[in-house]
């Protein structure tokens, strides 16, 4: 099957995100389908290094990629944009071509990307998440072919109940105009259902999965602190609750003095959560380090102890699997997709900060806790639903069904 | 020949712990979840002690001595009908009384004793007979240790509290060739009977009653007294969980006329039930070996069920660290608190063994994952160790005031 989707750049040079879930998708589809990725492109930004191919052996040759110059990145607000555009134009011959704010650039990427749906053949369009959902809906009208709608978060996830009513209107445009979606887990289905009045027949659910080996997995990384680490990796933005996570600390250190806290991330929370782990006496235990990048990732996960997500709202949270893989157990909010289907790991509801922190504290104190975690989630991630090939399948079989349906909307 | 049928059920209702956080530790707060236990209790003698306490005293009344059962209720369980349903206790001394009932030894707290510490466990088998003595005016003379947990070392200490037989898992490797349908003997100590439990048949109406993909679904009570009749050797010991009746088969199955039915059907193939006692005195086909603890426990039949990974022996070790000055403390709180930590349900719910057995795990189970078991069990057993010490610092220790 041919493959037309509107996705974004890789590699992907954060944990988990919309990027590292694409490449599995992409990597588990291509043993068996062509696909043409056509992505947003910083034209200024021409490091493409770290690609890694050789544990794929090939089957990239299935993939044509296609960029389209934009400064789009998959969690932009409003805002970002506007504080980004300036930069991304600097020196470049692109200046007057970039639109105005985040929705006219969004429209425009739309309009250029879709073109590509007449130049090369296929079978059904993908697309994944609201900024690419324009271009899905724009290329079904150019050939016909149906529309599958990849939703890993909707704006009620990313901003709570202050969404922005323009991405609200442009997400249930997508998911209206799409023959079948695919949700990424129960959770979100659900909110699919409850937010935009999609009719729940239309979804399909599929956990994403994970590389089953990749050499990031093994690094050696001994931790530089002096204690036990505990980490925190991800946007430090509402959604993902790194407020949550310093109180937390706030409260761990009384029973575990020796312990460490490493905040992995940046975003619009940053300065605020600083002032805040300094009022609370824990400058000398929390330590920033700003957003990670490819093997640094994989490097923290593995100096780590545990890894800590306490989000508001996790439609899947890909980071559990890629710090399971690390060998370093998790903490994951108990409404989070990867709830749904990993059972190896500690959960929480994401407000519960004290019983976050009895969590946390059993598992500094106890090795056998954190041993029996690593050891049974290693072995969990070993069964072929947390692979790449499975969730491919069953993606495949939502195109198989959407091409029987035809481009019409179900 | 027909096989006599010898059924057994077991009574038994854990102290579940409360959530016990790590900020709890040294406040004085209980460990014990009284509500959850008093619902769980309630709920399971509405679903089940009640109606089978019911329809055995009917069976018992109609057959004229013809049915009889034998029961285990650990102390822990009793303790806990006495004050949330006390009329069960008294339909089962009802039941007893009838002389239809045939009541087995075990240990007070359904602990896992026998694996850790001798002492201990003679301690709370004795303190479950004098319960039973008193309750119901029987001394049990045939031993069933938790979830039929044996292994040959235990024989001479089983025999010299008094025992004249135990029940036993029938398992593959103790069997070997050999029928469970037999009365077998100790090999470290012939004289000692065993008493092996047919799994198939067993596992036959407490697992498979209900499962529609079963090649024997649905069970008539007819086919299965067939079964019994034909099976050969000279005993079928259907040794089951009492929860069977009602709450792991619900009444919807129609598991309790399937009982009545069953009971009837057996009287017309000439089926004789029979007391574990009665079968105590017969001859032994043969000894039995069992080198290794063995118990009815999951598909693997050992003790993994509850001390199978790190977490469960971490916790296991940390509690009985703790016995020598619990017991020396004399402080009677302490020492309770100490042995209902000790039932085994705790260690069962910290199981990691997921996949396979994962379900049966789930009965009663107040936590969500059996690393939130190990956690709260923890932090107790931190806040009794505080109890412990500030006993000693305080001078309740019996011996402090030598010392001091």
């Amino acid at each position: 099957m041919n493959v037309l989707m509107f996705g974004w750049e890789f590699p992907p040079y954060k944990a988990g995100g919309l990027a590292t879930a694409t490449l599995g998708l992409v990597k588990g589809l291509l043993r068996r389908n062509e696909v043409t990725l056509v992505v947003p492109f910083p034209v200024e930004q021409n490091d493409l290094a770290g690609l890694d191919l050789r544990s794929t052996s090939g089957v990239f040759q299935q993939l044509t990629t296609r960029r389209v110059a934009s400064p789009l990145t998959p969690y932009m607000s409003a805002s970002a944009y506007e504080f980004e555009r300036p930069q991304a134009l600097t020196g470049t011959r692109m200046a007057t071509l970039y639109g105005e704010n985040l929705a006219s650039e969004v429209e425009r990427f739309a309009q250029v990307a879709s073109a590509f749906a007449a130049e090369f053949a296929h079978d059904v369009i993908d697309v994944h998440d609201w900024m690419t959902y324009k271009a899905g809906l724009l290329a079904q009208k150019i050939s016909g072919r149906p529309l599958v709608v990849h939703v890993h978060a909707t704006e009620f996830d990313r901003s709570g109940d202050n969404p922005n009513p323009e991405i609200c209107r442009r997400e249930w445009e997508g998911l209206n105009g799409a023959t079948l979606i695919i949700a990424n887990s129960n959770q979100l289905k659900r909110q699919v259902v409850r937010r935009y009045h999609i009719s729940a027949e239309k979804i399909d659910v599929v956990h994403w999965g994970i590389e089953a080996d990749r050499t990031e997995y093994h690094l050696d990384s001994p931790s530089p602190l002096p204690g036990p680490v505990v980490l925190f990796l991800g946007r430090v933005t509402r959604q993902k609750g790194p407020d949550y996570f310093v109180e937390m600390a706030r409260r761990v250190v009384d029973y575990v003095p020796r312990a460490q806290f490493i905040v992995a991330g940046s975003g619009d929370m940053l300065p605020q959560l600083i002032e805040r782990a300094v009022a609370l006496g824990l400058a000398e235990r929390v330590h920033f380090a700003g957003p990670l990048q490819g093997e640094e990732v994989y490097r923290a996960l593995r100096a780590a102890d545990v890894c800590v997500m306490p989000s508001v709202s996790e439609p899947f949270g890909l980071v559990a699997l890629e710090s399971i893989k690390s060998g370093t157990p998790c903490l994951v909010p108990r409404e989070s997709g990867v709830a749904e289907v990993l059972q190896n790991a500690l959960k929480v509801d994401f407000w519960d900060v004290e019983e976050m922190a009895n969590k946390i504290v059993s598992l500094l104190e106890h090795a056998e806790l954190h041993d029996e975690l690593s050891e049974r989630g290693l072995a969990e991630l070993s069964s072929p639903r947390f692979g790449l090939d499975e969730p491919a399948q069953h993606t495949m079989d939502v195109y198989e069904r959407a091409v029987a349906l035809g481009g019409t909307t179900a | 020949m027909k096989p006599d049928i010898c059924l057994y059920f077991q009574v038994h209702q854990p102290y579940r712990l409360r959530r016990f956080r790590v900020f709890d530790v040294g406040t004085g707060k209980d460990y014990f979840d009284e509500r959850r236990n008093r619902e769980i209790l309630c709920k399971v003698a509405e679903k089940c002690y009640r109606p089978a306490n019911q329809l055995l005293l009917k069976l018992v009344q109609r057959s004229q001595g013809h049915f009889r059962v034998a029961f285990s209720l650990s102390g822990v369980v009793l303790e806990q009908l006495a004050t949330a349903a006390p009329d069960v206790l008294y339909s089962f001394q009802e039941l007893v009384a009838s002389g239809a009932v045939e009541l087995l030894g075990e240990t007070y707290e359904h602990s896992l004793a026998s694996l850790t510490n001798t002492e201990e466990f003679v301690a709370q088998v004795e303190r479950h007979s004098l319960l039973i003595q008193r309750l119901f005016g029987q001394r049990p003379r045939i031993f069933r240790n938790t979830e039929l947990i044996y292994s040959d070392d235990l024989a001479p200490l089983i025999d010299r509290m008094g025992f004249k037989a135990v029940l036993v898992e029938g398992a593959q490797r103790a069997l070997d060739w050999r029928s469970p349908n037999h009365v077998y003997e100790a090999v470290s100590l012939p004289g000692l009977k065993l008493l092996p439990r047919n799994y198939s048949l067993s596992d036959d109406v407490g697992f498979r009653f209900s499962e529609r993909s079963w090649s024997g679904w649905p069970l008539k009570a007819d086919t299965f007294a067939r079964w019994i009749a034909d099976s050969p050797g000279q005993s079928v010991h259907l040794f089951l969980d009492y929860e069977t009746f009602g709450e792991h088969q619900w009444k919807e199955t129609g598991i309790f006329e399937f009982v009545e039915h069953f009971v009837a059907q057996a009287a017309r193939e000439r089926l004789a039930f029979v007391h574990p006692s009665t079968l105590a005195l017969r001859q032994a086909q043969g000894p039995l070996s069992f080198p290794t603890p063995t118990s009815w426990a999951d598909v693997e039949r050992d003790t993994s069920a509850w001390l199978g990974n790190r977490l469960q022996r971490a916790a296991h070790k940390r509690l009985y660290r703790l016995r020598p000055q619990i017991i020396a403390s004399g402080d009677a709180q302490l020492v309770q608190d100490w042995r209902r930590l000790s039932t085994s349900d705790h260690f069962y719910y910290m199981c990691t063994k997921w996949f396979a057995d994962g379900d049966v795990h789930k009965y009663f189970n107040p936590y969500d994952s059996p690393y939130d078991a190990f956690i709260t069990f923890m932090n107790v057993v931190q806040d009794l160790e505080g109890r412990v010490e500030d006993g000693v610092m305080n001078g309740a220790h019996p011996e402090a005031h030598l010392v001091g």
